[in-house]
């Protein structure tokens, strides 16, 4: 994988939403507060592989999903595309890069605007990246439809006329039709029951593979990330505590949040209990980010250190990158349990 | 009054013995709560449309039965109408039988003594369900006013009693905040503070962590399960994460387009499904699958409430339906020792596979 050049490349990306004040504090004239929701992240999305984004709600994914595809404007930090920096190109540069970085959202019920026909939604994004010229794009319509398995008739329908499923059939087909190289899925499948779920899910793998797309999955559904995933992301109040193989951090994690987040999902084997104590408390908010270590009051073995210095992302060997102060001697009673008691 | 010697938080450990406490085998009691061929239908006269269709189940005293399915399945129109909250909506058949009484023949007065008091319910939004302009304390202390003789100081000594059950951290002094000042896993225990106020019988809970982050939800599980341990409580659940019911329930009930298809004890559930629908909801679930692979996934779509098939309503998806399934509706009928099965095609997929 090393080899490989990244195709999208994150550093140190921070970002603040300023609060809307008080009226007590505008006429006391305090300092406005900030809500820190991402707070130097550093990541990379290798050319064909998924990425997989964890963490709680309200943890900075979906602000993170947004920053990539410029809904939110860049505050700290750079994006970088082909290694070129994102933020300052030019007007026609940006466009190219906003079709070739796509999203799809969460709810198919407000992603799709209700008065357009399914062969409308295609057909605008055709035409304004000048995708195909306007003869070819009712044959192009047909071809997005049926790569998403829907009737080609459905073109001429409007989004009330679907389920769930089938909208997020056509968030995709609208994706796909400015031939993006990069998807960004913000809890893609997150508003799906669980059969249908499945269906949309192979679309996605299915298409990963046949137009070698790269794809950041956000999503809440851990299994379903370990699922989709080359290698995962574990994000906490906006920074990566871990960062890996997807195999890797399910299996062995070692950063104690991920710990106790990737063995909350309860499995659905009854005799399969969750070896790890609950996570004591909740997400701290954002509005004041505790210093040092963001999760040093919910963590078990958090010592002074953690209290005064936010540790940084180190490569681990046989591991991902992980952010602790404690990697050694978690690590070491990681390899002693698994003496011990070897799992799976 | 009872005494909960036990700290919730610490109910991981606690619900390793309960299946142990409240395995039929040792005791059999009668059930606490029977559902007879229970039906509701939304509007009334032939354009009616049927939200639920025969219904049966029970639940005997300290056991927890988790209501599978999708959305539309018809799950929490069943719980609800346990308690008559959808009469008002349409036209509910069918016998709730509930300490010798019928409870779908009681009036809303006499149904209102038991709801709330002997059967309480905490719902999915913990966001829209609290009242948001009253303090906590006084939307716990009113239930206690309503269902207990308490008085005042009582009943404030109770509310600060129960907010510490539930795991709130300086009860004494939240009792005065408004549900707003809580987080979203501290507003659900708060609901389930005030469902277990009056010390009911039994709690019927609508997804009551869907809205809640994983690790969140955990807690909660555990505060369910424990608090049913202590109090001897059962709890139906409905839930869609198969996950959640495997790690909760002691029986599962699987609905698919308002009927039970499926229902028996967890492991066999889940273990060894014959209901072709219940096979291909776990089956599409991504666990204990390589990574990547294509996951199994039913054709097609649950169906509409104005749109289900007259036969069997998994027909057209079913991948075994016979002409059969296609004109009539199969009943729940006993197809092993402690499961009953709604199918003609009866599978057994899983059984060659140990888990």
């Amino acid at each position: 994988m090393t080899d490989k050049q990244p195709l999208l490349q994150v550093r140190n990306l921070t970002h603040h939403f300023k609060t809307n004040p008080p009226l007590v504090d505008l006429l006391l004239r305090r300092a406005p507060r900030f809500i820190k929701v991402l707070n130097g992240i550093d990541l990379h999305l290798e050319r064909g592989e998924t990425l997989g984004i964890v963490g709680e709600s309200g943890c900075g994914k979906s602000t993170l999903a947004r920053c990539l595809v410029g809904l939110y404007p860049p505050q700290g930090g750079e994006i970088l595309f082909d290694n070129q920096n994102v933020s300052n190109k030019t007007r026609a540069e940006q466009r190219d890069y906003n079709r070739r970085v796509q999203m799809m959202f969460q709810d198919p019920y407000s992603s799709l605007n209700p008065r357009m026909s399914v062969g409308q939604v295609l057909h605008e994004a055709l035409s304004v990246h000048k995708m195909r010229p306007e003869a070819e794009i009712q044959n192009r319509i047909n071809e997005l439809l049926d790569l998403v398995s829907l009737p080609r008739d459905a073109a001429g329908k409007l989004p009330h006329e679907f389920s769930g499923g089938q909208r997020q059939r056509i968030a995709i087909a609208r994706a796909l039709s400015v031939e993006p190289e990069v998807l960004i899925a913000d809890e893609l499948v997150s508003a799906l029951d669980v059969s249908v779920q499945a269906q949309v899910v192979n679309l996605l793998l299915d298409l990963q593979k046949h137009l070698g797309l790269t794809i950041l999955f956000v999503a809440h559904d851990l299994r379903l990330v370990r699922h989709v995933s080359h290698r995962v992301a574990v994000i906490y109040l906006g920074s990566i505590v871990e960062i890996g193989d997807s195999d890797n951090v399910f299996s062995s994690p070692v950063h104690p949040y991920s710990r106790a987040l990737l063995n909350a999902a309860p499995s659905i084997d009854p005799d399969h209990k969750n070896s790890m104590p609950p996570l004591k408390g909740e997400l701290p908010s954002p509005l004041n980010i505790p210093p040092g270590c963001a999760f040093h009051g919910r963590c078990p073995h958090a010592t002074e250190i953690c209290r005064q210095d936010k540790p940084l992302l180190k490569k681990r060997e046989g591991h991902g990158e992980i952010a602790c102060h404690h990697t050694e001697s978690l690590m070491a009673t990681l390899a002693e349990a698994g003496e011990q008691a070897p799992q799976d | 009054m009872r005494h909960y010697s036990s700290d919730p938080a610490t109910g991981a450990e606690q619900t390793q013995n309960r299946t142990a406490a409240t395995n039929p085998e040792i005791a059999n009691p009668p059930a606490l709560l029977e559902v007879r061929n229970l039906s509701m239908s939304f509007g009334l006269g032939q354009s009616g449309l049927l939200a639920i269709d025969k219904v049966s189940f029970a639940v005997k005293p300290g056991e927890i039965l988790g209501l599978v399915g999708e959305s539309g399945s018809g799950k929490s129109i069943t719980l609800r109408s346990v308690l008559g909250l959808t009469r008002r909506y349409g036209r509910v058949n069918g016998e709730i039988l509930w300490k010798n009484r019928d409870l779908n023949k009681l009036n809303n007065r006499d149904l209102q003594k038991i709801r709330g008091r002997e059967i309480a319910m905490i719902f999915q939004e913990p966001m829209s369900s609290l009242n948001p302009l009253l303090s906590v304390g006084l939307q716990i202390t009113e239930n206690l006013r309503a269902h207990t003789g308490l008085g005042r100081a009582e009943r404030r000594k109770k509310a600060i009693k129960l907010l510490d059950l539930v795991g709130i951290p300086s009860a004494a002094a939240r009792l005065g905040d408004y549900p707003h000042q809580f987080s979203g896993g501290m507003r659900q225990r708060v609901m389930i503070a005030i469902a277990l106020a009056s010390e009911p019988e039994l709690l019927l809970a609508d997804e009551p962590t869907t809205a809640l982050d994983v690790t969140i939800q955990q807690q909660i599980l555990d505060l369910i399960l424990a608090l049913s341990r202590e109090m001897g409580m059962s709890v139906i659940m409905v839930t869609h994460d198969l996950g959640v019911a495997a790690q909760t329930c002691d029986r599962i009930a699987v609905m698919y387009g308002g009927r039970l298809v499926e229902v028996g004890p967890v492991r066999n559930i889940l273990r060894n499904p014959q209901h072709p629908y219940s096979i291909g909801l776990l089956r599409s679930v991504p666990e204990n699958v390589p990574p990547r692979s294509e996951l199994y996934s039913l054709p097609g779509i649950p169906p509409g409430l104005g749109n289900r098939p007259s036969g069997c309503c998994f027909a057209p998806r079913c991948p075994v339906a016979t002409a059969r399934c296609a004109v009539e509706k199969p009943d729940l009928f006993q197809s092993g020792e402690k499961v009953s099965l709604a199918c003609f095609n009866p599978q057994n997929l899983l059984s060659g596979t140990p888990q």
